[in-house]
Formats: C-alpha cells, sequence, structure tokens
C-alpha cells in the first residue's frame, strides 16, 4: 500500500502519482500510459519500496489520471513536465528513473535536458528509432490511419478500428497475448489486459499522435545529451522491440545492456524477480553505497540451521510444522531453527517459544488477502492464491534477503508457494537443502468454472510439473503430509499424469500430521468434566476458524439451533466465532453460548458430542483423529476443500459433507439431532507423522 | 607452478634501496596489493592475484627486508614513510596514477600515510587485519619485551630481538602459528613459514623497531584525513590484532566493517575466496 496517494495538476490535466517507503535513493517508476499504469509495476514496487523511496505514476491518460482526448496533450514536453511536477510534488530532487517501452524516450528527455533530476536510467524494452522496428509492424503502422476492413494481427493496430464496436479490446487482447510468448503467463496477461481497459480507446489514439517520439537522428541525439547512468534490459523475445534497438540506445549512452534470454516484452510482470535485483544493483551501484557494516562466519565455524516458512494461510499449518520442528530438534538437537512467518502463526511460534525471524515483519499479510477473496460462504482459493501473486513476490524477495545473510543449511517451507515457485523460475538464487511440504498436489478446476478455469488449472499444474522435471535439485526432499490414498484420483489435466502417481513418483509421504494427540477412549469423560459438560447434555461444538469467513456459517446454524433444540432438549450448543466476528450480534438462547476465543479449541474439539465445521483439512482431521461425528460445509468453489479434503475423509470413513448453498437450517437441525452422541467408525489417524516428517528432513542435512 | 606469472616483473631503485615489483592483467580500478611487515614477501597474495588479474590491474612488490627487495640493515630504513614511498616508486615505474589499495596487518601504517599525503594517488583503501597501534596489545602478548634479554623465553616472550638472533626459526613456527588460529591449515602455515625463513632474524628486528615512530595518535591523525572509500575487514579469531583494532580503525576512518566470525590474521590466505569477493566488490563500486 502506498505511502502517499495523490495528483499533481498542469494545463487543467491530474495526472496521478503514489510514493513507498522511504530510503535513498529515489526511483520513479514511469510506465508506457495510457496502455498501461502504475500498477503494471506491483511486482516490483514492494522489495524496492523496503530500500528506496519509490515514487510510481499512472502516466496520462489512464488509472487515476485524467483522459484528454487531444493529441497534443500528450507531446514529449508535457509528460517531461508532468514527471519533473510528480518529482516536485513529492518532494523529490534526483530520482533513478525505471521506464519501460514508449515512456523510455521521456526518461532520457528528463535525464539529458534535466541532469540534475536523474541520477541513472533504467530502461525495460525501449522503444526508440535508433535501429528499425519488428518487420511484422511496419506496413500495419503505415496503415495506421487508413480505414480498414476487419483487420487482424497487427493490423489491428488501428485508428478506425479502435473506435469500431470491441475493436480496441481485440486488439488489446492480441496485443497482450503477444507481448508475453513465455509459457504458463495467463496472470501477466490478464492484468496486461485489464489495466490497458482501464482506458479508452479515444485516450489511446490521441497519445500515439501526440507522442512524435523522436526520429532516428534526433534519438541519436537525445542519447548523446544523456550524462547518467544508464541500464538497458530487453527480452530476447521482444515482439514489440528489437533487441537492437535496446543495444543501440546502451552504446549511445555509454550504457550496459542485460539481455533476458526467453523473455518478452513485459519481464517487470513475468520475472519481477530478476528485474528487482537488477534495479536494486543498478541503484547501488549509482549511489556507491558503501558496503555495510557486517559479519561472515567462516564455513567450517558455523551452526548448523534451518529456516522454516509456515504457510499461513489456515492456521492448521502452525501446530503441525510446530510438532515437526520439536521433533527435528529431538533427532538433530544442534540444529537453531528461525521461522519466517506472519500472523496468524506467529501467534502459535510465540506460545512455543520458537525463534522469529526479525524480518518477518516485512512480509505482505497472506491471511489477510484470502480472507478479502471471501464472500459469505465463499472463497474461490485457485484464483485467490493467483490474485497473490505480488505478495508472493514481495515475501520472496525477503526470503531471498534472509537466506542470504542467514547462510542457513537447510529451508523447510510447508507450503512456501513463493519459494517453491520463484526457486524454480530463479532457480541460481537457491541456497541450502530446499524441503517441501504440503497437503494436497494439483489445482483442480470448479465445474461451474467451465473450460476457462480447467484450462487455467491444467496450465497451472503444468507449469509446477515443468519445474520440477527441469530443476530436481531445487527440492532437496517433497513432502506429502499423508499417505497415497489421500491423493485424489484426479489428472492433473488434459495430457497430464495421474496425480497419484506423479505424487509418489516425487514425493516421500509422511503420514497425516495432527500436532497432537488425541485423547484415548478413556480419557473423553474426565476431559468433558474439566470443560465443564454436564452428563445429561449433548454438546455441539460450532467453529469457523479466525477469520470473517465463517459468518455465513454460524448464521445459519444458529437459526437452526431453536429447531434441533426442540426435539434434543439436551442439547448445548458452544460457537466459536473468532475475532472477527461479534458474539454478542446474536440473539440470546437457552443452552447456546457464543465465544469469541476459546483456548485450546482442540479440547472441546476432542470431547464434543458432534461439531459443525467448514471444510478445512486441519479442523476435521482433528475431529476425524479424536473419533467425534461432525458436519463439514465445504466453501464454495474451494477446491481444495470441496476436492482434495473431502476425498480424505472419505477415505478415512469421516464426517457428513453438508452443501452450505442449498442446506436449509431445519435440514442442519435434523442432521444435528440424527448424529449428535452416535459412535463412529473412522479409520484410525497416525500418530507418528511429525516423527516421520522430521526424519525425512533431517536426511537432507 | 603458479596460477599466474606476472606481465611484468620489475625493480625500482629508491635511495640504493632495490624494490623488486609485479605488474599484472589489465582494467580499472588498478588495485596495490601491499606489502606487510617484512616478515613474508608478495607471494603472500598468491590467492588474490589471479583473481584480482582477470579483472584489475594488480600490482604488488616485496617489501624492503625481504623477497627480491633490498635488505637494508639499518632500522631508520624501514619506517611507514619509506614504504609509502616505496609504493609511490612502484606505481610510477608501472605507470599507475591512482590505485585502490589492499593492506594486511601492519601494512595498515603505509596504506593510512599513503591515503592520508597523497589523496590522488589513492582511490580507495581496503584493511584486512589491520595492526594501527590503536588499541593496546592482547592480554597474552603483555609479556612481550622486545629489546629485554630474557632466558629461556616461550610463548609472546620469543617475539625478542636477542632471541631472534640464535633461535630465529623458532620464532617463526610460534609466530605463524598464532596468525593460523582456524583448524586445518597446515600448507597455510608451511608456506608463510618458508617464506618467513627466506628473511633473517637481524632484518626482521630492523624492521621491528622501524615503526616504533607509529602510535595511535599518529594512526589518528592520519586516518582523520584519510577522505576515499575505506573498508576494514578483520576475523574475530585474530590472535595478533583484536578485531577490536579492526573496529576502531573502520570508526575512526569513517569505513565499513566485515567481521569474519572464525577467521585469524591472514584470512586472504585461509579463507581467500570471501576475501576475493570483498576486495572486487569494493573495487566495482570504486569505478561506478
Amino acid at each position: 500500500m502506498p505511502d502517499r496517494q495523490d495528483v499533481v495538476e498542469r494545463n487543467d490535466a491530474r495526472v496521478a502519482f503514489e510514493v513507498f517507503g522511504h530510503g535513498e535513493p529515489a526511483l520513479l517508476l514511469i510506465p508506457a500510459s495510457p496502455i498501461t499504469h502504475a500498477r503494471s509495476w506491483k511486482g516490483i514496487v514492494p522489495a524496492l519500496a523496503r530500500r528506496f523511496t519509490v515514487v510510481t505514476t499512472d502516466g496520462r491518460g489512464t488509472g487515476r489520471s485524467d483522459r484528454p482526448h487531444t493529441p497534443e496533450r500528450y507531446g514529449p514536453a508535457e509528460v517531461t513536465a508532468d514527471l519533473l511536477a510528480i518529482l516536485d510534488a513529492a518532494g523529490v530532487g534526483q530520482a533513478v528513473l525505471v521506464a519501460h517501452c514508449h515512456a523510455v524516450p521521456w526518461a532520457l528527455h528528463l535525464a539529458g535536458d534535466h541532469p540534475g533530476r536523474a541520477a541513472g536510467v533504467f530502461a525495460i524494452a525501449p522503444a526508440t528509432a535508433l535501429a528499425p522496428p519488428h518487420p511484422h509492424t511496419v506496413e500495419p503502422d503505415r496503415r495506421w490511419a487508413d480505414p480498414v476492413d476487419e483487420p487482424s494481427g497487427w493490423g489491428m493496430r488501428n485508428r478506425h478500428f479502435w473506435r469500431q464496436d470491441g475493436g480496441y479490446r481485440q486488439w488489446i487482447e492480441f496485443f497482450f497475448a503477444q507481448q508475453l510468448p513465455e509459457p504458463h503467463s495467463t496472470k501477466q496477461y490478464e492484468d496486461g489486459v485489464g489495466w490497458a481497459l482501464d482506458t479508452e480507446a479515444e485516450a489511446m489514439i490521441a497519445e500515439r499522435e501526440g507522442r512524435s517520439a523522436p526520429n532516428g537522428s534526433e534519438a541519436e541525439a537525445l542519447c548523446r545529451r544523456v550524462r547518467c547512468p544508464v541500464l538497458v534490459v530487453h527480452g530476447s523475445d521482444d515482439r514489440c522491440q528489437p533487441v537492437a534497438r535496446g543495444r543501440r540506445l546502451a552504446e549511445l549512452t555509454g550504457g550496459d545492456l542485460i539481455v533476458l534470454d526467453g523473455a518478452g516484452h513485459l519481464p517487470h510482470g513475468r520475472d519481477p524477480v530478476k528485474v528487482t535485483r537488477l534495479i536494486t544493483e543498478f541503484t547501488d551501484q549509482i549511489t556507491g553505497t558503501p558496503i555495510r557494516t557486517t559479519s561472515w562466519t567462516r564455513g567450517p565455524h558455523r551452526k548448523r540451521r534451518a529456516l522454516y516458512l509456515s504457510s499461513p494461510i489456515g492456521l492448521g499449518h502452525a501446530r503441525r510444522d510446530v510438532a515437526v520442528a520439536k521433533e527435528l530438534k529431538r533427532i538433530r538437537p544442534e540444529l537453531e531453527i528461525d521461522w519466517l512467518a506472519q500472523h496468524p502463526v506467529t501467534a502459535v511460534l510465540d506460545a512455543e517459544g520458537e525463534h522469529i525471524h526479525p524480518a518477518s515483519h516485512w512480509l505482505a499479510s497472506e491471511s489477510a488477502h484470502v480472507a478479502s477473496e471471501a464472500t459469505g460462504h465463499d472463497l474461490h482459493c485457485f484464483q485467490a492464491l493467483r490474485r497473490m501473486d505480488e505478495i508472493l513476490v514481495a515475501n520472496f524477495m525477503v526470503f531471498q534477503e534472509v537466506v542470504e545473510e542467514g547462510c542457513y543449511d537447510l529451508v523447510i517451507g510447508d507450503e512456501a508457494w513463493d519459494v517453491d515457485y520463484y526457486w524454480h523460475e530463479n532457480p541460481e538464487l537457491k541456497r541450502g537443502q530446499n524441503v517441501w511440504l504440503t497437503d494436497f498436489v494439483g489445482y483442480l478446476p470448479m465445474p461451474d468454472g467451465g473450460e476457462h478455469e480447467a484450462f487455467l488449472t491444467t496450465d497451472y499444474n503444468a507449469e509446477m510439473i515443468e519445474h520440477i522435471d527441469r530443476y530436481p535439485w531445487v527440492r532437496d526432499r517433497a513432502i506429502f503430509v499423508g499417505n497415497d490414498e489421500d491423493i485424489v484420483p484426479d489428472t492433473f489435466g488434459a495430457n497430464l499424469p495421474s496425480i497419484r502417481d506423479w505424487t509418489t513418483q516425487h514425493f516421500s509421504y509422511s503420514g497425516y500430521i495432527t500436532g497432537f494427540t488425541p485423547p484415548a477412549p478413556d480419557e473423553v469423560a474426565p476431559l468433558r468434566s474439566r470443560l465443564g459438560y454436564r452428563d445429561d447434555e449433548l454438546v455441539c461444538t460450532v467453529a469457523v476458524g479466525g477469520s470473517g469467513i465463517g459468518k455465513a456459517l454460524i448464521d445459519k446454524v444458529v437459526a437452526a439451533y431453536p429447531l434441533a433444540k426442540k426435539s434434543m432438549p439436551e442439547l448445548r450448543m458452544i460457537v466459536v466465532t473468532g475475532p472477527r466476528i461479534d458474539p454478542a450480534a446474536y440473539p440470546q438462547r437457552d443452552g447456546l453460548e457464543l465465544h469469541g476465543y476459546i483456548h485450546r479449541l482442540y479440547e472441546h474439539l476432542c470431547a464434543c458430542d458432534l461439531a459443525v465445521v467448514q471444510g478445512g483439512l486441519t479442523t476435521t482431521m482433528e475431529l476425524t483423529a479424536a473419533k467425534r461425528p461432525f458436519l463439514y460445509f465445504p466453501l464454495g468453489h474451494h477446491f481444495e476443500q470441496n476436492f482434495h479434503v473431502r476425498h480424505r475423509l472419505d477415505r478415512y470413513g469421516a464426517g457428513q459433507c453438508m452443501d452450505y448453498a442449498t442446506t436449509e437450517p431445519d435440514q442442519i437441525a435434523a442432521r444435528i439431532t440424527e448424529l449428535a452422541g452416535k459412535p463412529v467408525s473412522y479409520r484410525d489417524v497416525e500418530t507418528d507423522g511429525a516423527a516421520r516428517a522430521a526424519q525425512l528432513i533431517a536426511e537432507t542435512i | 607452478m603458479r596460477a599466474r606469472y606476472p606481465d611484468i616483473d620489475g625493480l625500482v631503485v629508491r635511495d640504493g634501496v632495490e624494490i623488486r615489483y609485479e605488474r599484472y592483467g589489465q582494467g580499472s580500478p588498478a588495485i596495490l596489493l601491499l606489502p606487510t611487515w617484512s616478515l613474508v614477501h608478495s607471494r603472500h597474495w598468491k590467492m588474490q592475484v589471479p583473481y584480482l588479474a582477470r579483472h584489475f590491474t594488480v600490482m604488488c612488490f616485496d617489501g624492503r627486508g625481504c623477497g627480491g627487495s633490498s635488505r637494508p640493515a639499518e632500522a631508520s630504513a624501514y619506517s611507514d614513510v619509506a614504504f609509502a614511498a616505496d609504493a609511490l616508486a612502484v606505481m610510477d615505474a608501472a605507470g599507475i596514477g591512482s590505485a585502490v589499495l589492499v593492506s594486511i596487518s601492519c601494512g595498515a601504517l603505509w596504506a593510512l600515510r599513503l591515503g592520508a599525503e597523497h589523496p590522488d594517488r589513492v582511490l580507495g583503501t581496503v584493511f584486512i587485519a589491520p595492526s594501527a597501534m590503536l588499541m593496546p596489545p592482547l592480554p597474552e602478548r603483555r609479556v612481550q619485551r622486545f629489546g629485554a634479554v630474557i632466558s629461556d623465553p616461550v610463548g609472546w616472550q620469543t617475539y625478542n630481538a636477542h632471541y631472534w638472533k640464535t633461535h630465529y626459526a623458532e620464532f617463526v613456527r610460534f609466530f605463524v602459528g598464532r596468525i593460523f588460529t582456524e583448524p586445518h591449515s597446515t600448507k597455510q602455515i608451511e608456506d608463510a613459514t618458508e617464506w618467513a625463513l627466506e628473511t633473517d632474524g637481524e632484518t626482521l628486528t630492523a624492521a621491528d623497531v622501524g615503526l616504533e615512530c607509529c602510535d595511535a595518535p599518529a594512526t589518528r591523525r592520519l586516518a582523520a584525513q584519510l577522505a576515499c572509500p575505506v573498508l576494514v575487514i578483520h576475523g574475530t579469531d585474530d590472535a595478533l590484532r583484536g578485531h577490536v583494532e579492526g573496529a576502531a580503525l573502520a570508526d575512526c576512518t569513517g569505513g565499513a566493517l566485515v567481521r569474519l566470525a572464525g577467521s585469524g590474521h591472514f584470512p586472504h590466505l585461509r579463507d581467500p575466496v570471501r576475501v576475493n569477493l570483498l576486495i572486487r566488490q569494493f573495487a566495482d563500486r570504486i569505478l561506478s
């Protein structure tokens, strides 16, 4: 989130800017507006803002800026004046200019004509006339102003076509497909198209006709006026701007060129880790940032250290990871474990006296993101994960700094998606042994997502399979928290392998890890009396986790309570709302209790006569291990709860799966009275999972 | 054989003293690897030269009193001023206007003098395990009495002019053992012992007495004049000069400090990879 969001106003046109962070020096990120805007930097801003002051702008014609329709409002003098006004308004004297595509000439104008304001120019995929354009764009661009009938491909870059109904969108969809030749770029494609549609054809036409980009000799003269350091980054597969243009820009400015082999026109979107590191190195070189006072420990002199990452999505990971860490320390007492973790995992770790790495406070909140994605009893967790892309890259950059400075022997990532993904995308950054844990493998499409969602999940699965196939040394060990039969019988998608076969080939099985030992049958009665349960009552525990997502389910269950109580007078219902839901908002009824928080909730889950819960794996497996009857309501569109967890529970013969959308309170009441206090015959849940996982981890160091 | 041989192996004569120097590679900035106390000659940079010479112009020279350089008998020939003047003569002879200086141990003394008095010749300076007289000696060295007659000296008592006349080799074995406190340093100990035995006790005595003019106030005065970037590298297990010396020098020069946890007095030989990378990083930043 920006520290400041503002606009500058020049000649009646407002141009939006944002400021992040407060380090030295400042960076000004200049997008190729108006086809895109400041959000196009989302993959690199959080990491850069931890070191530098980062100023972004939407540019003229899009985002929060005004959208003039007259070409002269988009000339280089206007834009350069905008940028100077933004620097002034942000209180920045001199900045490193980071510009993309046709914003690069603007940065060169600024650096050449106002040398005191530019400390350096970092040019990404520069659009300059220093070398010929791609041949495929020459003829279409010549016919830009000509009326055309049903153009295709690059021919859609045409002012008349853009004014036709749907023409501009059609062009944008073609254009961004061209700009992302890298496989598995669906999210970057969706983002690019979405930002391009934030503006309108008239603004785009005005900008294109008013751009007055310098011709060849003017561009050369412009380059020669630039005195500050220049670094050019250009993808080898850029279909918008030929690499020759980037090379010539570097030559004429005395700068360096870095070709990103295999990259397209949007490397800051598709390879944000590499681009962030290049910008950081470039900036450090310009400013001659001194080597900080630091320490390096001789290799043989180091203690054995592990960095443990525990996914904050759902509290279940924290408890099982603490159990694994305790077992690991038992096997390897000399091992020091640091945790890179965020709320709510940190609450569990603090209580257990575990050491949380101080860099943890830099992590962007994954759990808050997931909560923000939920509506009612619905959470499309696959799309939520896709939309978490910028949080994942921001957190990866924190992780990478920690792991480079900390000399860890071992990284343990329990569903640390950022580490797993970006170490495969940037394998040269891997440090130490790497153990990956997960309790599900494979994204599965929800039926109502249709063909497109199936295409997306298949693409994500294919990318993961290719990662493992290409870089088998990135994961030194992969552990599936469960057994082979817990894995769904599906495939990863069309023309992809069976999930179970593939997982068996690439993973070790630890068995399930509960993180606690359920009470033996003869321990249940003493536990019930300690918790204050009377012998003549049947206790139904309702729990929905710590986020606000559970309110819809609580509403329905509370509505079912009077009906169930009527036919089962001995019923007592204990509802745990979590901190985000106000218990006082519900009617008071005899035998119905609502609590914001209950200490050691799992004891209630082990002792109750029936539980009503969501479809999360941890809680349902706690109930399974404790052999309690329960109803569970998977969140809508949550593929993991609807498929993976349900499959596993079916194998254990545990729980009654309920569909939230179609189940009315009277049906819930009927199930409560039917199942409360009834004996169950579930398959046993192993109790040695943590020890087995720890052994598998210990073998890697 | 060596990993790399010099492009120029030259001699420069200054006030009748011959100084043997080597020049390697090309590229800027130039790096001058300074001599240290005359106990060891320029081969002690053997782990740095091949790497650095791929990226930079690298020079080193045998300090007066060892290696291929002359061995004046009088102590006055071994002042920090004399070593600094030798360095300038070598740079002139090799055609190098300005350079990044890298020093080890008491090489810090001439690096400070060069940087303070010839700022146009010095782009930056890296001090490794500096012995710049800023801090009192380590407790175990307080038994040293350099000029006294000690019967059957042991340990640091062998740091003694009379003992060196008759038992120089024994002193070298003790002293080199204290340079390398890291386990498994046999090769480094053998090398340094061999180099040290190429000179003799009388020469080393002169070289030691010649530095008696250097003290903490002099170091602080020179450090205050130093305007170039500074990096100090110091091992936490340095048994000759505690790493608080490095911290003090970083403090009074405004330089950065990198502590090498577990390293002894000659990390450039025992942890050459880390030291090479630190020098490279420092020189790269000077260039930009």
